[in-house]
């Protein structure tokens, strides 16, 4: 029993209760800045544990706990996402009105959530991984309070998540009544076709489809995008679509391996569903939100397709596309933030100028949604190529052709943002305050973008690596 | 180091200058100009030398350089250049060094139209000396973004709002790239089995005499890459984007884009389409042949009734890419030859054609023809850079455009006596909207209301001294552009001999 | 005669959670549907215990019916109104609904006859609770931890949205 696989989820949980503390020690009109700064610091410290990590393959507690390279590979994307998150988010947190401790804590344990999910080698350690980030994100959607807007998307995201974590325990229950296990490695020995089999893990699929936002299930993205706060909409968008994403991929590749022949199908269709319709409501929308919203769901679309080719080479690039995926939106969403503190809210509009009062940022929003639209050479045409050409390769011809299609067109409303930001005159003549530690996250996304687009072999090792540690490969 | 690495030098200059103009102050207007134009000046300078150098009987690639880059993915950088992308090379520099001193006059943000314009410059030599499709898909689509934000703020509203040509322009190409973005994965792919997979464009050449790759293969993958290289090189019907592109764009733009991104399409349909996929090129080569005499008779007669003067020369080079569309289907060493040396000396002319009109029109504010009239009497130096490209675009001997055209007739004509006519037929129309608009703008009684416009001078010369004097002596000695060019097309002949010696498919139904 | 004993049990039982289910979803007052829930709640209970689930039985009384439904009748006796007509309206398509619930049934149903069962052999565990909590303190210590760890954001979470917006 090595307890040691866990010590970066306890470091997490730990760190976050000890900001708790902190913050009933510290004044009470004192600013909460450092404990954003030691937020940061500890996370930092953690990534750092964890890239000594690679390499090992051990689990805990019956095999109910498993640490292997894909689970390290995930857990350092939330860690940096959360990381750089903190980064561009200290300004943001001090604009609100109260709990601004307790902020950092509750995001610290969305994020040992997702780390837990990532783990997970059991039905129940998914769920209850799943719902340490879902209850967590619930709070801290609804967390502006003077905002009603925000208040109405907590509570639509309470309820409508509630449905789907109950859908998801459903499935759960139904494997488990089929295999009498909840155990990856035990369900795939006792898997079987039969109907209630692919009725659990459809139900299942249906549960984590919903967290990732996948169209018929991503009803809920746009408006709780909306009105959450930025840097939570950040986290729901890079945290909560590739937690659900790393559950999926472990799930599918490891206990219900007799599913796949059902699997194609499905994918694919929900897949070029996703790709179609997230592009073309995202043409219409006037708040830059909302637009990520359906720019996410978008990317979800372009994220599963990966799995239909169910090998190594299609985890791979996956995993790849998920790691830019996290870089291209910390650079949105740091732009968005400082646009918002600037102009107090967030229309496509507001960007107006952006050009010319900050160069910086504005090269950083242009490259990084370019990046999601997959244009070299930023990361997401590499990411692109390797989703698209293992798909391509099992003969899904047709998916490779309509999402390099759906990317090219989605460029359009990627570019209208752009032509706000370059051509348009800032509309407020006021000084344009840039922090520093936003400028410094906005930095890492443009580089980590450019420097994966230009040149992703060290990227695409480590993904294979973490691709080839799911071991049933 | 065995030898200088001097392609990685002439793509690096754009890029280390952009890099140095961001770091400048937004004031510091002269100085952003002058390092634009030195390091324009350097890239120039090495691609002169390169040309120089190059080694004429050895012929193949030359000044290669090679780096492995990606692995897993079997990419590595390689650079070379043959007697194709030379010319293409020469002509990216020659005109990339005009359009900094064309866009001299710039004040409004100039910082930020220098740096766009270095990255594009970049981005276009980068697509001209890589030897791997993966690095050229990187390039080509470097110089999309630049463009459409450079369009944005210095384009002009004149028939079509910038706006909507700048999205036209961005989302056609896109568009098709993503055909062609599809066409080389499946390239890639079914080139040879996984493990040994590449991205180098001789390898990919090897596996079609490998026989890995099936004429249905190599028909269904070619058709892919000619949506998209053909919506690039505005093959009809996929030519709109171009004159609105154009008659929204800055000068500087409308020159890069008529005059070398354009030539990327056909570049990239003989280097891709035709080295990797001979089968698939020769099945749809009569369809190609088809399509060009509509680019070249349609847009010709479209260009008769413009009344922009833009308009005129945007559909004018729709209709010369007829010439180097049809050279490229004879697809024969003669066509060939005909078709790259066309690229270049309608890059030269397209670009300084729409030199000139830049500054006709900052001087004048009017590109509508009917207003003009008469200016050869206050701007000759402009006037004459107008008729040496008309001229040239006419096809007059002892200018640029004649050799080309004559070479690619000759070889049309071997394989589509029909169509070459035709085409030729077309030269008619050419000559009547370039001298119907030469009469118009140029001459005519004196018009007052353009005393006041001053002549071209100082450094807004160089664009109709560096590219006029290239019209003039590659005119005059054809053999230089049309020898280099003919080293690149040697090698060739062989393998287009023998692939019309091959049985043909249903593609032969039209010869 | 156990067995029959065992099958009537079952047929009661499951008819009365399944009708106080329908009650809950169709009755227009909210407090009739709060007390239908927690008869809802003890019909399942007793159901664990005809599977031999006593602790199951008695958390299911205890957390469901004692905690779970007794809080919503709180929650509404805070929320003041004079009257409880029509708390608990109906949605706006209830045909609908009818037609999509009606089609999953319809759907489970099939599922269930189509599926090959299988029945475990073994004795039903005596002394549950002891062995739930050997294995939640053993093998699935990460779950009951983060499960804790999830009461502690879900407590301040509590905190935070109770008392945020009073200020305002």
């Amino acid at each position: 029993m090595n307890i040691t696989l866990l010590t970066s989820e306890i470091a997490i949980i730990c760190l976050s209760l000890l900001i708790i503390i902190l913050d009933l020690l510290l004044p009470r009109f004192e600013t909460r800045r450092s404990l954003g700064y030691l937020a940061a610091a500890g996370v930092a410290g953690v990534f750092a544990y964890t890239c000594t990590q690679y390499g090992v393959s051990a689990t805990v507690y019956q095999g109910l706990f498993t640490l292997d390279s894909f689970a390290l590979f995930f857990k350092q994307i939330f860690l940096l996402a959360i990381l750089l998150t903190l980064l561009f988010s200290f300004d943001y947190v001090e604009g609100l009105a109260k709990y601004q401790g307790e902020f950092y804590a509750l995001l610290l344990l969305a994020v040992a959530g997702m780390m837990i999910m990532a783990s997970a080698n059991d039905l129940l350690t998914v769920f209850i991984g799943t719902e340490l980030m879902t209850v967590t994100f619930y709070i801290l959607v609804g967390y502006q309070f003077n905002s009603s807007k925000s208040s109405e998307a907590g509570m639509k995201y309470m309820i409508l998540g509630s449905v789907s974590s109950a859908v998801l325990l459903y499935g759960v229950s139904w494997v488990y009544g089929c295999t009498g296990s909840i155990v990856f490695e035990q369900i795939a020995k006792h898997a079987n076709t039969s109907l209630g089999m692919l009725f659990g893990f459809g139900l299942i699929v249906a549960g984590l489809f919903f967290k990732m936002a996948l169209i018929p299930f991503h009803m809920w993205a746009p408006e709780i995008y909306e009105g959450a706060p930025t840097p939570i909409t950040a986290m729901l968008s890079m945290g909560s679509k590739v937690a659900g994403l790393a559950v999926l991929l472990r799930m599918v590749f490891i206990a219900f391996v007799p599913m796949q022949a059902y699997w194609g199908g499905i994918v694919s269709i929900i897949a070029a569903i996703t790709m179609i319709g997230g592009t073309v409501i995202a043409m219409w929308q006037t708040n830059i939100k909302r637009m990520m919203a359906y720019s996410s769901i978008t990317q979800a679309g372009y994220m599963i397709v990966g799995l239909l080719s169910a090998d190594a080479s299609g985890i791979k690039s996956v995993l790849f596309y998920a790691m830019l995926y996290m870089f291209a939106n910390v650079g949105v969403f740091a732009t968005i933030i400082a646009v918002k503190k600037h102009h107090g809210s967030n229309e496509i509009k507001d960007f107006s100028g952006l050009a010319q009062q900050s160069p910086l940022l504005a090269v950083v929003m242009t490259v990084s949604l370019l990046s999601m639209a997959g244009i070299p050479p930023m990361a997401g045409f590499a990411g692109k190529l390797y989703v698209f050409s293992t798909v391509i390769e099992k003969g899904y011809l047709w998916l490779g052709l309509l999402g390099f299609v759906m990317s090219m067109i989605s460029v359009y409303y990627y570019l209208n943002v752009t032509k706000v930001i370059y051509m348009n005159e800032p509309c407020v003549q006021k000084e344009f305050i840039v922090s520093q530690p936003l400028r410094i996250a906005a930095l890492i996304s443009l580089l980590a973008t450019l420097w994966i687009g230009i040149y992703p072999g060290p990227l695409a090792e480590l993904a294979n690596t973490a691709a080839r540690s799911l071991s049933i490969l | 180091m065995d030898h200088f690495p001097l392609l990685t030098a002439i793509m690096l200059a754009p890029i280390i200058g952009a890099l140095f103009l961001s770091f400048l102050p937004r004031e510091a207007d002269k100085i952003i100009k002058m390092v634009s134009a030195l390091t324009m000046m350097v890239a120039l300078g090495l691609v002169i030398y390169a040309y120089e150098m190059y080694d004429f009987n050895l012929g193949g690639m030359q000044f290669v350089e090679s780096r492995a880059w990606i692995q897993d993915l079997g990419v590595s950088f390689i650079l070379g250049v043959d007697g194709i992308s030379l010319p293409m090379l020469l002509l990216t520099v020659l005109i990339g060094f005009s359009t900094v001193f064309a866009s001299w006059n710039i004040t409004k943000r100039s910082k930020e139209f220098f740096i766009l314009l270095l990255i594009l410059l970049a981005g276009v030599t980068g697509t001209f000396i890589t030897q791997d499709l993966f690095i050229f898909l990187l390039f080509y689509e470097m110089v999309v973004i630049p463009i459409y934000i450079m369009v944005l703020i210095w384009g002009s509203s004149k028939r079509v709002s910038k706006e909507y040509s700048g999205m036209k322009l961005t989302i056609y190409l896109l568009l098709g790239s993503a055909f062609m973005l599809v066409g080389i994965i499946d390239l890639y792919l079914n080139a040879y089995p996984s493990g040994m997979r590449t991205f180098s464009m001789t390898a990919l050449a090897q596996a079609n005499q490998l026989g890995n790759l099936s004429e249905g293969f190599q028909i269904f993958t070619f058709f892919l890459l000619m949506i998209g290289f053909g919506s690039l090189l505005s093959m009809w019907p996929l030519h709109s984007w171009s004159p609105d592109g154009y008659a929204g764009a800055p000068t500087a733009v409308s020159m890069i884009h008529a005059g070398v991104l354009k030539k990327i399409g056909g570049y990239g349909l003989i280097r891709i389409g035709l080295l990797i996929l001979p089968l698939g090129a020769k099945f749809w080569a009569p369809w190609i042949a088809l399509l060009a005499v509509c680019n070249v008779l349609y847009a010709g007669f479209i260009a008769l009734v413009q009344k922009d003067l833009k308009y005129v020369i945007g559909y004018s080079s729709v209709s010369h890419m007829g010439y180097v569309l049809i050279g490229f289907a004879a697809l024969n060493g003669t066509g060939m030859n005909g078709a790259i040396g066309n690229m270049f000396a309608h890059g030269i002319m397209s670009a300084l054609f729409f030199a000139m009109i830049g500054y006709v029109y900052e001087k004048t504010h009017t590109r509508y023809i009917p207003d003009l009239g008469g200016l050869a009497h206050q701007m000759p130096r402009v006037a004459t850079g107008f008729m040496l490209a008309g001229m040239a675009s006419l096809g007059l001997p002892g200018l640029i455009g004649f050799i080309p055209e004559f070479t690619i007739f000759v070889g049309a004509f071997r394989e589509y006596p029909v169509y070459a006519l035709l085409a030729i037929s077309g030269i008619i129309f050419t000559a009547l909207y370039i001298l119907r608009v030469l009469a118009n703008v140029l001459f005519g009684p004196r018009r007052t209301e353009f005393d006041g416009c001053a002549d071209a001078r100082g450094v807004e010369l160089v664009p109709l001294i560096v590219l006029g004097s290239v019209l003039v002596v590659f005119g005059v000695f054809p053999q230089m552009l049309m020898g280099m060019v003919n080293s690149g097309v040697e090698p060739m002949v062989p393998f287009l001999t023998k692939l019309h010696a091959a049985p043909a498919l249903l593609g032969g139904l039209f010869r | 005669m156990d067995d029959l004993v065992y099958t009537i049990a079952f047929y009661i039982l499951a008819a009365i959670t399944i009708a106080s289910a329908i009650g809950v979803v169709t009755k227009h007052n909210l407090v009739h549907s709060a007390l239908l829930m927690a008869l809802c709640f003890i019909g399942i209970s007793g159901l664990y215990v005809l599977l031999q689930a006593d602790f199951l039985a008695a958390v299911q009384i205890l957390v469901y019916s004692g905690a779970v439904a007794i809080l919503i009748v709180l929650g509404i006796m805070l929320t003041q109104r004079r009257s409880m007509e029509n708390t608990n309206p109906n949605s706006g398509w209830p045909r609908g609904a009818a037609v999509v619930c009606a089609l999953l049934f319809v759907v489970i149903l099939i599922v269930i006859a189509a599926t090959p069962w299988h029945y475990s052999s073994s004795m039903a565990a005596q002394d549950t609770p002891s062995v739930l909590a050997r294995l939640l303190f053993t093998d699935y210590m990460v779950a009951f931890e983060a499960a804790a760890v999830l009461l502690l954001a879900a407590m301040m979470g509590a905190i935070v949205l109770a008392k945020g917006g009073e200020e305002k």
